[in-house]
């Protein structure tokens, strides 16, 4: 018994001089156990432990509906990780704060990276981007044929896009575009993707600063296309019972409806769609826009790009510096090439060879990238607002309000944001 | 009272008790209500506001509408009571297979919220199963959880679904209580069954109704969150919103959490009030 406590004595002694001199990174994330992802997160594993011996990478993977409050109520109690996953934009703005300022660390990768700005501001920049983030609409090639459409030439222009629904709807079988707006996020990617066209650079900026206002005219139209399109049948019934995530993009899937505003990269992506439709039923167009701006062509609709997701370091953190070290191995062109091949996100780090590239549709998706790109305007707004549309944008869509109303209540919301 | 010695090793049992009631109820507690007077965003920013947080939700509409939310809940208190008190009542009263209703009416009660939630969402969304039963019958299909008519009352069904049982149990004990002699005498009398219902068993019962309003309130105030996250997301707009899910809004996704703290603090004080009444229902019940 004696020498059982011994023993087991020397082995606890042991190890906790063990772990006085290993380091550990503990990493937050909401991807690292995603099947797509883990040969991405596990080689980055591999690299970062082998060129550092003794520290060790500990992913955390929480999930993603309450992976916010998960990371506030951490870094408020000092139990942050070392470093987190965030994505790009309100979210990632909103924990500054908490953030270490990377731009003399990041200094020799800057160039190689895009998306820096979805995680800066005017003091400098608080995290490394990983991957390029966009809305674009996916159609089914085979329903668009069943409806007497030419699958190759999707809508470029409003008034195309009204033929093309209203083809559909002749059709009867499917709606026109599957819609999911039960937390409101339906009225966020139809918000950004018109705004991408529909409004100037100058717009987009003064959006974001609280100027222009949500009575003012760019604003309300877009607000006016989701009641009539709504009105014209172009979304199904129960859109407000009915998840984004995935019940809407499981719907497109199976074949439920020909067209779906999808994301680029992470999920409900060309890689996703490829799999379940065929790679060569998986179309991608520019959401069009009933009007242009100034500063745009009507018929070449442009789409909402931005960071999608990126990794900034917790400045309570004691191991900052290799926090720092790892970011920058994750957003290496070596593991990022897994990152676009595996999980088909499509990866800000600008060497990534996209040339072995099969899908049509992420074919397309870099086409677009090439030539077009507007900020994602929801993003930009205040969490108040985002809150407020999406309450309003059920109310719409029901008939509970109208676009005046709406307009009259969110100017209210965004002047207490931005006081 | 015993000895100081006896006191003191008294003193020593409850302690644990008495610490895990300071640590994770009272700290926190007052943890909030200091919290409630700081406008924060849960990372570096504390400053305080005083009664700041408390005066702008006397304006936010958000809240405003939780709380009518809330009031239609309370109005619809006699539902949440009355039903499992008759179904009670035609168990004991021997209807055949009572014993069957019994387990498959507390059956609900073991499920937790998520599960309910999932599986009526598949029950009622707007290609759910109600629905194609309604379309094959040629009925018009109705969105119950995505219109703002139907989507509080649709969840409050669900909620008393999957709670009445718990109710019905309370109401089957109190009525063992009730003597059989006075039931019999109320018979001989020539009084029929609906008079010895209303004018000798709900009389005896009124103290087992007073509690089952008390904790169904409650219950149904501080456990809905669940339900409401899984089926309408507090939606369309805020006509499913209660203070409870507001409250995680606040916090977890709008990075508030001294205007959460706030909101919890009314909630909270709303709670104390209705289990004021609860201690008082049972320390009187205590004589009976």
């Amino acid at each position: 018994m004696r020498m059982t406590l011994k023993a087991a004595l020397m082995l606890g002694t042991l190890l906790s001089g063990t772990s006085a001199w290993a380091q550990e990174i503990t990493v937050w994330d909401w991807k690292s156990s995603d099947p797509l992802s883990v040969p991405y997160y596990q080689k980055a594993k591999e690299v970062f432990e082998a060129a550092h011996p003794g520290v060790t990478i500990n992913y955390v993977m929480q999930p993603h509906d309450q992976y916010y409050t998960l990371l506030g109520t951490a870094l408020s109690s000092n139990a942050g990780p070392d470093m987190f996953l965030m994505n790009g934009g309100a979210q990632a703005k909103a924990r500054f704060g908490a953030l270490l300022k990377l731009d003399d660390k990041v200094a020799d990768i800057k160039d190689d990276l895009v998306g820096w700005e979805e995680f800066a501001d005017a003091n400098g920049v608080y995290a490394v981007p990983l991957s390029i983030q966009g809305f674009v609409v996916y159609y089914n090639k085979k329903l668009y044929t069943d409806a007497g459409l030419d699958a190759a030439k999707p809508p470029k222009t409003w008034a195309e896009l009204a033929k093309v629904c209203d083809a559909i709807k002749a059709k009867g079988a499917v709606p026109c575009f599957a819609m999911g707006n039960k937390e409101g996020f339906g009225i966020e990617f139809w918000f950004s993707s018109i705004a991408a066209t529909s409004w100037t650079l100058d717009e987009q900026a003064e959006f974001a600063a609280g100027k222009l206002k949500w009575s003012s005219e760019p604003v309300k139209a877009i607000l006016q296309s989701w009641v009539d399109a709504n009105k014209n049948g172009w979304f199904p019934q129960g859109a407000n019972s009915t998840a984004k995530f995935m019940d809407e993009y499981e719907g497109f899937m199976r074949g439920e409806a020909a067209n779906t505003i999808g994301l680029i990269s992470d999920v409900a992506h060309w890689k996703q769609f490829d799999e379940f439709l065929g790679a060569e039923n998986d179309g991608v167009f520019p959401m069009p826009s009933p009007t242009a701006a100034a500063d745009k062509k009507e018929g070449e609709p442009n789409f909402p790009l931005a960071g999608g997701i990126g990794y900034g370091i917790n400045k309570a953190s004691a191991n900052a510096d290799l926090a720092v070290a790892f970011a920058k191995v994750l957003a290496s062109p070596e593991l990022e090439q897994i990152f676009f091949n595996d999980a088909g996100a499509v990866a800000a780090n600008a060497k990534v060879d996209t040339a072995g590239v099969k899908s049509p549709a992420a074919i397309e998706i870099l086409k677009i990238m090439a030539t077009s790109g507007a900020p994602m305007a929801h993003a930009n707004a205040t969490a108040k607002e985002l809150e407020e549309i999406h309450r309003l944008s059920q109310l719409l869509l029901n008939g509970e309000t109208t676009v005046d109303e709406a307009v009259k209540r969110m100017d209210e919301v965004q002047a207490e944001a931005h006081k | 009272m015993g000895s100081p010695a006896e006191r003191r090793i008294a003193l020593l049992f409850i302690a644990p008790a008495l610490l895990l009631v300071a640590v994770f109820r009272i700290f926190p507690l007052l943890w909030g209500f200091v919290l409630s007077f700081f406008d924060s965003d849960g990372m570096t920013k504390l400053e305080f506001v005083g009664f700041g947080n408390y005066v702008a939700l006397a304006s936010d509409n958000a809240f405003r509408d939780s709380v009518e939310n809330t009031l239609i809940l309370i109005a619809t208190l006699p539902i949440w009571v009355a039903l499992p008190m008759l179904l009670a009542i035609l168990i004991h009263q021997g209807v055949p297979g009572g014993g069957f209703f019994r387990a498959v009416y507390f059956f609900p009660a073991v499920l937790s919220s998520v599960i309910i939630g999932s599986i009526f969402n598949m029950v009622l969304r707007y290609d759910g199963s109600l629905n194609a039963m309604l379309k094959a019958v040629g009925l018009v299909p109705v969105d119950w959880l995505g219109s703002g008519s139907t989507a509080l009352y649709v969840l409050f069904s669900v909620q008393l679904w999957s709670t009445f049982g718990m109710s019905l149990l309370i109401f089957l004990a109190g009525l063992s209580t009730v003597p059989t002699e006075l039931v019999e005498a109320a018979r001989l009398d020539g009084a029929k069954p609906m008079q010895i219902w209303w004018h000798v068993i709900i009389p005896v019962l009124r103290p087992i109704i007073e509690f089952v309003g008390v904790v169904t309130t409650i219950g149904a105030l501080t456990s809905m969150f669940g339900l409401i996250y899984v089926l309408t997301a507090g939606g369309p707009g805020t006509s499913t919103t209660l203070p409870e899910f507001l409250i995680w809004l606040e916090q977890g996704k709008m990075n508030r959490p001294g205007y959460a703290a706030a909101i919890s603090m009314l909630l909270f004080s709303l709670m104390a009030g209705l289990a004021y009444v609860q201690i008082r229902i049972m320390s009187k019940n205590a004589n009976l």
